[in-house]
């Protein structure tokens, strides 16, 4: 990255308004050859009306936008523009034909660019193979998984080696493993080809991917930077403990503390002291009588610096009331069963015999890719689709005998929020509520407590597709709740929502768990956010093939592939493809930093370094880091799909 | 269920909150639809003035081009026989070819050949004969110019032949004549707007009946509502019946304001029979019709594909059911099929109803046939509906 060069994208004063709405009010921006370049921010706060104007699809109200030089301000320089760049608009799949092939689509996007027939043979072969899609090139789209259709979304934005690539949130919607690899997929060509891309998220854990980044709030840039740059910003430590009661512990940290989360039973504490020692033991005088133990100091991540600076910002995170209606004292009681539960869809066998159980005030997540059967799961656990075998109990009621029981006994709640967009706040609330069958003093009085949990106040009488998306979020979450169910299915229910609006339905979540005992079950791709869980069931093809603590999964992973470490080296593209060669087949690239387990820390890090030095590249620096649930995950499903291709190699043969 | 008296009752009542709260966000929404709230005011208020005052079948000022080779009384006499306000005389053309000419252009609709010697002919008693030649182009309009223009010459042709018998003896001829003495029924006027506006409020309740209730359902089919709905105690007949319930309160009261608002006291339209047995066979051939609309919803994907699905139920139903034709014109295999189109028999229920005043004694074959039909499309939707989200 030679800084005389001149930059890819400069972007001076950019401001965007729709009618009324300000939608970016002065960014500035500059985009160097060769990066990836972040841009982060909730929905709303200004990321796809920046990249459609770099692309040449906006017109804009104030400010200069340059790509490759070109000032992009008319349709003609839009065109001139168009030829160099790809683009991926926002939405699974939304630019990719439903009815046409992998392979017809890829040829539609390429002759559409004038890719001669030799180099998109060529190219097509690669790419296939690279995103593991060359086995489906007959396979219509729609028929493909979210995390595929986003694989060949990309293919067909880059066939024509565009010097250039916007990818606006490519990543939304998309499991781990295909966001690990879409990653990577991302990596390599930028080695490769020179190419530069501009990527926007709203998954503040995908920060690190990024070579620069600036975090967008209500249309302005709030922070810009390298992500280590961003994180010298907020100086402090994360201290991780466990404290009982929680619900105590909580309510005492919270006078002190800013960020104060849940996981499962540990806290999880922001403090501004970067000496981990002072960091405890200020946490530890707060507390009070309440002791702290099982203390753990880390860096900060990404989303607390967001957060935190946020927080500077004059952001306030809301105050929850939760009048509680029956206090609840931990029991052993089982709100979910499931045994050996079987769904077949002819002779595809979607679930299989899939077990589990979820206690009173215990949140449990279900993880796995899209397709590995968990929609399927929640469908028969909620009484709207018969199992082919095996059984299961709900909030009492037996799932094979009692659906309509099961309905009335449970709240659920998409990841579509499932609201009416053209009704008020209150109007939902008073829906769901005669849905259930409340009479008029119950709705009444369960108004009263969803407006004051969810934090509704001030909204009542707004239409509710002009509310914004965390409150909307948390309206759906009250309109779940509005008849006090004990068991609460959430699918997905944290997208596109702001840090600190996730943040607060987290916290939201937890009390509900811990206060009134209402047992949930969550599905979620983001492991971030797994880790508020008390109990985890990581599911593959229709099986659970890990269960645990969040604790015990990232323990059972170092157990079997060592500990994770994060490298710092010269010319990261290159590195990672010779720690790759040289047997670390974990081994991937976090913008500039190399992620790698090691099992033996002390050999792997000399056979890591000397593989290295054999190439000439420098290594600055090897840090050990702690686990993710993403970690997790992505090594468990990588190693069942390494067993199921042998096997199927095998069974060839 | 354990033996509470009242159990049964507290359910039923729960049954009957769940429908209301339904059918009541499904008016709420629908009124906030501002489009779709103008196009309903308008269909029912000023499209029904429009069509009553505008479309006539009537013969209307039809454009005569003449070419007279006589020019004697006779020929005189018959031309201005074509009178307004069926015809309209375009002049006169030396030349049959420059007739034939207008005709091609489309200046004229009916071109009419009086031959030399027309008069002398007449007078002496041989036979003679004029041309008309017609632009069928349009042949309902053709069709009707042949026919008022061959009265005309038919009659002038007797009237003649009276004058001449006349003429050579003074007592009149005792030739057999067969007069025709029409008594209209019915619409003793024969005021064609009463027939044209009953027909558009027909058509009007038809598409509306089709569209609301199928595009509410896409709509949470699209926006991913209905998933939160199948989770949640409702039955698919009470999400599905909320819908139609909603959308049938709306109609008839668009229908109300189109027949109180503007057919009785604009144009006179007549409601001779009971407006409650027409209100009450209204909302069942709306049911019946909202039935085969949701049933297209449960095949489309989203509000375009619903939207086009509808057009193609629609537009054979509206053309085909006996407003725009009558249904004894159609082939027998057209008619077979129309015994499917619930219109077929709400047409002879309204008109019945509105203009001739009978009642369930005489109609009531229709409405059984109308009963029966709605209760298998509503019951095909709502199979549809539970089978899509297994």
């Amino acid at each position: 990255m030679a800084s005389s060069e001149p930059p890819i994208v400069k972007v001076i004063g950019f401001a965007k308004r729709y009618k009324k709405q300000v939608a970016v009010d002065g960014v500035d921006l500059e985009i160097k050859k060769g990066e990836i370049y972040g841009l982060i921010g909730p929905d709303g706060s200004g990321k796809s009306s920046l990249m459609k104007a770099m692309a040449g699809v906006l017109t804009y109200d104030r400010g200069t936008v340059e790509v490759f030089g070109t000032l992009v301000d008319s349709e003609r320089a839009a065109e001139r523009v168009k030829q160099r760049l790809g683009f991926l608009p926002q939405g699974l799949g939304l630019n990719l034909y439903p009815d046409l092939s992998v392979e017809e689509n890829i040829d539609f996007f390429a002759q559409l660019r004038l890719v001669p027939e030799q180099a998109l043979a060529e190219r097509k072969a690669r790419l296939l193979a690279m995103t593991r899609l060359d086995k489906f090139r007959d396979r219509a789209m729609k028929n493909l998984s979210g995390g595929m259709k986003q694989k060949l979304g990309l293919i067909c934005t880059l066939i024509h080696e565009p010097e250039l690539a916007i990818l606006d949130e490519p990543t939304t919607g998309v499991d781990p493993v295909s966001r690990r690899d879409f990653w990577a997929i991302l990596a390599q060509l930028l080695q490769e080809k020179g190419m530069t891309a501009l990527v926007s998220t709203a998954y503040m854990d995908e920060a690190s991917r990024f070579h620069r980044l600036s975090f967008l709030w209500e249309g302005k840039v709030l922070v810009s930077g390298t992500p280590t740059e961003v994180q010298a910003l907020v100086p402090g430590s994360m201290v991780t403990f466990e404290a009982a009661p929680q619900v105590d512990a909580i309510a005492r940290l919270k006078t002190q503390y800013m960020q104060v989360e849940a996981l499962g039973s540990a806290l999880r504490v922001f403090t501004e002291e970067p000496i981990p020692a002072a960091a405890m033991q200020s946490i530890t005088s707060s507390l009070g009588t309440i002791k702290p133990v099982q203390f753990r100091v880390n860096e900060p991540e990404l989303e607390d610096v967001f957060v935190a600076l946020l927080l500077r910002q004059g952001e306030q995170p809301s105050v929850i009331e939760m009048p509680s209606v029956v206090p609840f004292t931990p029991n052993d009681a089982l709100a979910i069963e499931a045994k050996g539960l079987i769904r077949d869809f002819g002779p595809f066998r979607a679930v299989d015999h899939v077990s589990f159980q979820v206690k009173s005030g215990e949140i449990f997540g279900l993880l796995g890719a899209n397709g590995a059967g968990k929609t399927t799961v929640i469908k028969m656990l909620n009484g709207i689709m018969p199992p082919s075998g095996g059984e299961g109990r709900v909030a009492g009621a037996d799932m094979r005998t009692a659906g309509g029981a099961i309905k009335e006994r449970i709240g659920y709640m998409s990841q579509a929020f499932s609201l009416y967009l053209d009704l008020t706040v209150v109007e939902n609330i008073r829906l769901f509520a005669g849905i259930y069958g409340l009479d008029r003093r119950a709705t009444d009085q369960r108004l009263k407590w969803v407006m004051s949990m969810a934090g509704l106040k001030g909204y009542e009488s707004n239409l509710t597709g002009r509310v914004p998306m965390g409150v909307r979020q948390r309206l759906a979450l009250g309109c779940a709740l509005v008849h006090q169910p004990r068991v609460l299915f959430l699918d997905e229910p944290t997208s596109g929502v702001d840090p600190i609006g996730r943040r607060h339905f987290w916290n939201i979540l937890s009390r509900l768990a811990k206060e009134e005992g209402v047992a949930m079950l969550v599905t979620t791709h983001y492991m971030s956010e797994a880790e508020h869980c008390d109990h985890l069931a990581l599911m593959y093809a229709g099986r659970i093939v890990a269960d645990g603590s969040p604790a015990d999964m990232k323990l059972s992973v170092e157990k079997e592939a060592g500990h994770l470490f994060e490298v710092l080296a010269d010319d990261p593209g290159s590195a990672l493809l010779e720690l790759q060669r040289a047997g670390f087949a974990g081994a991937a690239l976090y913008g500039t930093r190399i992620h790698l387990f090691c099992r033996d820390p002390a050999g792997d890090k000399d056979r890591a370094c000397n593989a290295l030095e054999s190439i000439g590249v420098k290594i600055n620096s090897v840090t050990a880091r702690p686990l993710s649930l993403e970690d997790v995950f992505v090594y468990r499903v990588m190693a069942l799909e390494r067993q199921d291709r042998a096997g199927g190699h095998e069974a060839a043969a | 269920m354990k033996a509470v008296p009242g159990a049964g009752s507290q359910r039923a009542v729960i049954w009957w909150r769940r429908l209301i709260v339904m059918t009541r966000k499904e008016m709420l929404q629908l009124f906030r639809d501002v489009p779709i709230v103008a196009f309903l005011v308008y269909s029912f208020t000023l499209a029904i003035y429009i069509t009553g005052n505008g479309i006539r079948s009537q013969l209307h000022e039809a454009n005569l081009l003449v070419h007279d080779a006589d020019h004697s009384i006779s020929s005189r006499e018959l031309i201005h026989r074509f009178q307004a306000p069926f015809f309209r005389l375009n002049g006169q053309v030396l030349d049959s070819r420059e007739g034939l000419r207008r005709l091609d252009r489309g200046t004229a609709v009916a071109f009419l050949e009086i031959p030399p010697r027309f008069h002398e002919q007449l007078m002496t008693g041989e036979p003679t004969a004029v041309q008309l030649l017609v632009d069928t182009t349009n042949s309902a309009n053709g069709l009707s110019v042949a026919s008022y223009a061959g009265r005309i010459v038919a009659r002038f042709g007797q009237e003649s032949a009276f004058d001449r018998g006349g003429s050579f003896g003074d007592s009149s001829p005792d030739l057999p004549l067969i007069t025709s003495d029409h008594r209209v029924w019915y619409n003793p006027d024969q005021n064609e707007a009463w027939f044209e506006c009953i027909s558009h409020l027909l058509r009007q309740i038809t598409i509306f009946a089709l569209l609301l209730p199928a595009a509410a359902l896409v709509r949470e089919k699209e926006r991913g509502t209905v998933e939160q709905l199948l989770v949640s105690p409702l039955s698919p007949f009470q999400i599905m019946a909320s819908k139609v319930l909603a959308m049938t309160l709306v109609i008839l009261g668009a229908t109300a304001v189109g027949l109180f608002g503007v057919m009785q006291p604009v144009f006179g339209v007549p409601i001779k029979g009971n407006i409650w047995l027409f209100f009450t066979l209204t909302a069942l051939f709306v049911v019946t019709t909202a039935g085969m609309g949701l049933a297209a919803a449960t095949l489309a994907r989203n509000q375009g594909q619903v939207g086009m699905m509808t057009l193609l139920v629609a537009a054979p139903m509206l053309m085909l059911s006996g407003i725009t034709a009558p249904m004894e014109a159609m082939p027998a295999s057209v008619r077979a099929v129309m015994a499917l189109s619930p219109l077929r028999y709400f047409i002879d229920i309204a008109n019945g109803i509105l203009l001739k005043g009978t009642g369930l004694n005489i109609l009531w074959d229709s409405v059984l046939a109308m009963a029966a039909l709605g209760a298998s499309l509503f019951g095909f939707g709502l199979w549809r509906f539970r089978r899509q989200f297994q």
